[in-house]
C-alpha cells in the first residue's frame, strides 16, 4: 500500500479545494485528485425569484468577479423578456466589465500569482506571499494596491457598488452617465492603461523570461479550448459566438443558446464541482493524462488560443509577440499568466475606447420590460472563463429553471490533469517537500480558480 | 392507544380587559380548556409580532391568541388599534413560514366577558386539534 | 508588537476578502501592526502541516480571528470551531457570517431537493448520484450564521462590509478594545432622497423600468424609492454600506436597497418592521412579489428561512 499526500487547503486561489496525491509502493504518483469541497446550490434557490432581481442575486456567486455574473444574468434576463437594451446601456455594461477586469487581473497577477515568481516557488511560505512582495518591492506594491483600489473606486463612484453590483438589469442599466462623470473616469482610465503596459513589460522581463523552463514543463497538458469571439474572430468579453477548439487547433463556432448541443457536465463522486466536457469529441470525459477525451480549458489562455486577433492595437501587438514565441494553440499551462496580462492590456484599452465614444453618455439606457414566459441564455467571458447563465421564466417573470456553468467549472477536468502531470513529473521515489507541493499548486493557480 | 393531541395555546392577555375576563371566567366557573397558557401584558399593542412568530416557529406553541380591549376602550387610547395593524404583519408572516392562518387569533374581550374568553379558548382548542400539531414542533 | 491575525473563509464568495484589499493605502498603513499567520487567500499556511503530514487540523494561535462566510458543511464547522479555540477575539466578517447571507436562501429548500436539482435536474448534467466521498464534506441541515455555532465577539455586517468599518473595527481592537459595533441607524437615516410620506397607491412596482430621476441632479433631488412605489428595504436595514460618509450604495446606483447589512437591531425581523414602513406611505405588503425571499435575502440564517411544510398551508 502506498500513501496519500494531501495539500489542504489549496491556497492563493478563490475557493475551497484539496489535492490528494496517491503514491504507489515505490513512491511514484499513481493518481491525483483535485477535490472541490464547497457547494452552495444557487441553481436551486434562485427558482421562484423574479428575473429582474437575478443580476443582483447571482453576482454573489463570486466576490472577485461579481460583474461577470451580473452581466451574464442581465443578458439572460434580456433574452427571457425579449428586449434588446439600448446601445448606450450595452456600452456602459461593457465599460463596467472592463474596469472590473483590469482590477481583477492586477489582483490575480500581483497578489495571488506573483509570489511564486518574484519571491520564488521554493521560498518559505511565510514570505512567499503578497506581504513578502510588499517588503521586497515596496514601490511596485504601493502602485499595485493603489491602482487596484482605483478600479474599485471608479466602479463605486459611478455604479454604487464595485462588489456585488446592482447597476445592470434586464432591459439595460439603472442610470446613464453624465459628461462630467465621463471626463473624470477617462483620466483614470488612461492611468490604468499606463500601469497595464508597465505590468506586462515588467512581467515579460522579470517573470516569463526567467521561468521559461518551468513554463515549458509545469502542468502542461494537451486539451481543447473554449472562448467567445466576435464575428470577425476578435477576442471579446461581453458578447459573440462560442468557439470550441480541438487540441490540434481546428475549431467549431456556435451561438451561446446552443451550448447544450456541445457541452455536457459529468459528475464524479469525489468532487462537488462538475466536469464539463465537449460532447462531440467522443465518449467523454476521460481524465487520462496520455489520452484525454472531451477535456477543454477556458479562461485567458483558452481565449488567447481561440481568438484570431485581439480587439485593440496594443493588445494585438502583444498577441503577435506571444504567438511568435509560443504558436497557436499553445498548451503551456503557466502561460495563463502571460495571456492574462495580454488581456489586461485589451481591457484597459477598451476602457479608454468606450469612454471616448460620445454615445456612452446617451440618456437612453433602459427598455421597459413586460413579464412573460421565456428562455434566455446569457454568456460572457468571466476572468475565470466562459460563463453561461440559462434561465426559464413563467408568465409572471419568475424563474422556473436555472442552469449555470461558471468559468472555473469548465476548467475542472483540465486542472485535474495539470495537477496529475505536475505531481507525476515532480514526485519521484517518494521524495517531496513543501516546495514541490507548492509547484503542484502553481499548476492550479495558473487557472486562477 | 395513541393519546389525543392536546394543543398548546399561548394567550397574550391585556391587563385591563381580557386578563380580568379570564379571571372572571374562572370565578364564574365558566370552564375553559387547560390548553390555554396566559401571559399577562399591559396592552395588546405591546405584543410585538416577533413574540407570536417566535412562539410558533420555535415550536413553543401550536397556536397564539392576542386578546385586547374592544375598539375605543383601550386604556392607552389606541394600543388595540396598533395590535390590529400588527396582526396583518403576523398573518403575512404565517404565510411566509408556511403556517396555517388559524394558528393565530386576535380577539377583543372586555373584563366582563368571561364567557366569551372561555368560548374563544374552546373554539381555538378545537380548531387546533383538527389542524394537528405545529410543524415546527418536530 | 504586531498582533497575530487568522483569517478564514467558509461558505463565502471572497467578496469580504476583496473588501479588505479595498482598504487600499489604509491597508498598507495597517499592515505593520498585523501579523497574518493564517489566511488561505493570501498565504500558504496549510491545515495539516505544510506537507500534509499531520492528522490534526492546526490553525495558529492568534489575537484576532476574522471569519467570512456562513457555515454550510462539516468542514466549515470544524474550521470555525478550531479558529474559535485559537483566537482571543473572533470577528464575523460580512453578512454571510453575520446572518447567513445570500447562500442561506438555500434554507428555503431541503438538502434533498437541492441535490436532486443540481445532480439530476440540470439540462447540461449527466444525471448521477450525489457526490459522496471523505474529501467532499457533508452538508449540514441548513446554512448557518457563525453565532449559531460558536460565540462571536465582533460582527461587521455587509455584503460586502465597507472597508471603513473593517479598518475602524481592527483599529479599535488594536487599541485594546474588545468590542465594536455599528451604530443602530437605518439606511433611510443616511439617505438624502426627498420624502413626502405618501406614495401613489396600487400594487408594489417591480423593477421593470428605472426609477424617476434626473441624472444630472444629486440624490437629494430624487423622490424616495418606496414613495415611487418600488420596494426598498432601506427603512429596516442597518446603515453603513457606504462607509462613514457617502450615500447608500444601491441608492447611489439608483436602485433600491435589498437589505445587505441585515436588520438594524439583532433579532429584529425586517418583514415586521417593513410592514409598518410600507403602510405609512400607503404601500400594500401583500402585493410584494416573492415576499418571503426578498425580505430575507441576506438573513436566511437564524431560522428566518426554512423549507415550508410539505402539506400546503390552509387558505
Amino acid at each position: 500500500m502506498g500513501k496519500i499526500v494531501n495539500i489542504q487547503p489549496v491556497t492563493r486561489i478563490e475557493g475551497h479545494a484539496k489535492v490528494a496525491i496517491h503514491l504507489d509502493d515505490a513512491g511514484n504518483v499513481a493518481d491525483t485528485r483535485l477535490h472541490i469541497q464547497t457547494l452552495r446550490g444557487f441553481e436551486k434557490f434562485v427558482e421562484g425569484r423574479p428575473v429582474e432581481e437575478m443580476p443582483r442575486i447571482v453576482c454573489h456567486i463570486c466576490g472577485i468577479c461579481p460583474w461577470s455574473h451580473h452581466l451574464a444574468s442581465s443578458k439572460a434576463g434580456d433574452a427571457c423578456f425579449g428586449v434588446t437594451p439600448p446601445p448606450a446601456a450595452v456600452k456602459l455594461r461593457r465599460l463596467m466589465q472592463m474596469i472590473a477586469y483590469v482590477g481583477d487581473k492586477l489582483l490575480h497577477f500581483y497578489f495571488l500569482a506573483a509570489p511564486d515568481f518574484v519571491i520564488g516557488p521554493d521560498a518559505d511560505y511565510a514570505v512567499r506571499n503578497v506581504i513578502g512582495i510588499v517588503n521586497a518591492a515596496p514601490n511596485i506594491a504601493k502602485q499595485v494596491v493603489h491602482y487596484r483600489q482605483l478600479t474599485a473606486q471608479i466602479l463605486e463612484n459611478f455604479a454604487g457598488r464595485a462588489i456585488h453590483p446592482t447597476f445592470s438589469i434586464p432591459g439595460g442599466v439603472s442610470k446613464p452617465m453624465t459628461e462630467a462623470e465621463r471626463v473624470e473616469m477617462l483620466a483614470h482610465a488612461l492611468e490604468l492603461l499606463d500601469f497595464s503596459m508597465f505590468t506586462i513589460k515588467f512581467a515579460k522581463e522579470n517573470v516569463f523570461a526567467k521561468y521559461i523552463d518551468a513554463i515549458k514543463t509545469l502542468g502542461v497538458i494537451k486539451v481543447g479550448h473554449l472562448g467567445l469571439v466576435t464575428d470577425d474572430g476578435a477576442l471579446d468579453f461581453y458578447d459573440g459566438k462560442l468557439r470550441l477548439m480541438q487540441p490540434d487547433g481546428s475549431h467549431e463556432d456556435f451561438a451561446d443558446d446552443e451550448y447544450l448541443d456541445h457541452i455536457g457536465e459529468h459528475v464524479e463522486p469525489w468532487s462537488y464541482q462538475k466536469f464539463p466536457y465537449a460532447k462531440k469529441w467522443g465518449d467523454g470525459p476521460a481524465m487520462d493524462l496520455d489520452n484525454p477525451v472531451g477535456v477543454y480549458r477556458t479562461n485567458c489562455l483558452a481565449r488567447i488560443n481561440v481568438c484570431d486577433k485581439m480587439a485593440t492595437p496594443l493588445a494585438q501587438a502583444e498577441l503577435e509577440e506571444f504567438r511568435a514565441e509560443f504558436g497557436r494553440p499553445t498548451h503551456l499551462t503557466l502561460l495563463y499568466h502571460y495571456a492574462r496580462l495580454i488581456e489586461l492590456v485589451q481591457c484597459a484599452e477598451q476602457t479608454v475606447e468606450l469612454l471616448e465614444d460620445p454615445e456612452i453618455t446617451s440618456s437612453d439606457v433602459r427598455k421597459k420590460i413586460e413579464p412573460r414566459s421565456g428562455r434566455g441564455v446569457g454568456c460572457v467571458e468571466a476572468p475565470r472563463g466562459t460563463l453561461i447563465h440559462d434561465y426559464q421564466s413563467d408568465d409572471e417573470g419568475l424563474i422556473t429553471q436555472a442552469n449555470l456553468i461558471v468559468g472555473t467549472t469548465h476548467n475542472n477536468a483540465a486542472m485535474n490533469l495539470s495537477v496529475k502531470q505536475a505531481a507525476t513529473e515532480l514526485i519521484k521515489d517518494g521524495t517531496y517537500d513543501q516546495a514541490i507541493l507548492n509547484k503542484v499548486e502553481m499548476a492550479i493557480r495558473a487557472y486562477d480558480p | 392507544m395513541e393519546k389525543e393531541f392536546e394543543p398548546k395555546i399561548v394567550a397574550f392577555c391585556c391587563n385591563w380587559c381580557s386578563y380580568l375576563a379570564a379571571d372572571s371566567a374562572g370565578m364564574a366557573r365558566n370552564q375553559y380548556p387547560s390548553n390555554v397558557h396566559i401571559i399577562r401584558c399591559m396592552c395588546s399593542g405591546m405584543v410585538h409580532p416577533n413574540f407570536v412568530i417566535d412562539a410558533l416557529t420555535k415550536g413553543l406553541a401550536d397556536g397564539v391568541m392576542v386578546c385586547g380591549c374592544h375598539p375605543g376602550d383601550c386604556h392607552y387610547q389606541d394600543g388595540n388599534k396598533r395590535a390590529e395593524s400588527r396582526s396583518e404583519a403576523i398573518f403575512l408572516m404565517l404565510e411566509d413560514f408556511g403556517l396555517e392562518q388559524e394558528r393565530f387569533r386576535l380577539e377583543w374581550i372586555s373584563a366582563s366577558e368571561g364567557q366569551k374568553f372561555a368560548g374563544v379558548s374552546g373554539e381555538m382548542t378545537q380548531t387546533l386539534k383538527e389542524l394537528g400539531p405545529n410543524f415546527y414542533k418536530s | 508588537m504586531p498582533v497575530k491575525v487568522v483569517e478564514e473563509w467558509l461558505n463565502s464568495c471572497s467578496g469580504c476578502e476583496i473588501s479588505i484589499l479595498n482598504l487600499g493605502d489604509t491597508l498598507l498603513d495597517l499592515l505593520p501592526e498585523l501579523n497574518f499567520v493564517h489566511i488561505p487567500v493570501l498565504i500558504d499556511h496549510k491545515y495539516y502541516g505544510q506537507t500534509g503530514e499531520s492528522d490534526v487540523i492546526e490553525i495558529p494561535e492568534a489575537d484576532i480571528g476574522i471569519v467570512s462566510g456562513g457555515v454550510r458543511n462539516e468542514e466549515h464547522k470544524h474550521v470555525l470551531e478550531e479558529t474559535r479555540k485559537k483566537t482571543k477575539i473572533l470577528i464575523a466578517l460580512g453578512s454571510c457570517a453575520a446572518h447567513g447571507g445570500i447562500p442561506a436562501q438555500a434554507n428555503m429548500y431541503t438538502n434533498k431537493d437541492i441535490f436532486e436539482k443540481l445532480f439530476r435536474g440540470s439540462p447540461s448534467t449527466d444525471p448521477a448520484s450525489d457526490p459522496n466521498h471523505p474529501n467532499v464534506p457533508q452538508w449540514l441541515d441548513s446554512c448557518l450564521a457563525l453565532d449559531e455555532v460558536v460565540e462571536v465577539d465582533v460582527t461587521i455586517p455587509g455584503c460586502p462590509p465597507h472597508p471603513d468599518w473593517i479598518a475602524e473595527a481592527l483599529t479599535a481592537l488594536l487599541e485594546g478594545k474588545t468590542s465594536w459595533s455599528l451604530p443602530e441607524r437605518s439606511v433611510c437615516d443616511t439617505c438624502p432622497v426627498i420624502r413626502e410620506k405618501k406614495s401613489a397607491a396600487g400594487p408594489v412596482r417591480r423593477c421593470f423600468e428605472n426609477l424617476e430621476f434626473n441624472p444630472e441632479e444629486g440624490l437629494d433631488k430624487m423622490r424616495c424609492i418606496n414613495e415611487q412605489g418600488f420596494l426598498c428595504l432601506g427603512p429596516v436595514t442597518l446603515a453603513g454600506c457606504a462607509g462613514k460618509e457617502g450615500v447608500p450604495r444601491c441608492i447611489q446606483a439608483r436602485t433600491p436597497c435589498r437589505g445587505c447589512f441585515g436588520p438594524i437591531r439583532k433579532g429584529a425581523r425586517p418583514m415586521v418592521d417593513m410592514m409598518g414602513a410600507m403602510s405609512s406611505v400607503g404601500l400594500d405588503p401583500k402585493t410584494v412579489v416573492d415576499r418571503r425571499a426578498i425580505m430575507n435575502r441576506y438573513i436566511g440564517g437564524h431560522g428566518n428561512l426554512r423549507p415550508l411544510p410539505a402539506r400546503p398551508a390552509r387558505k
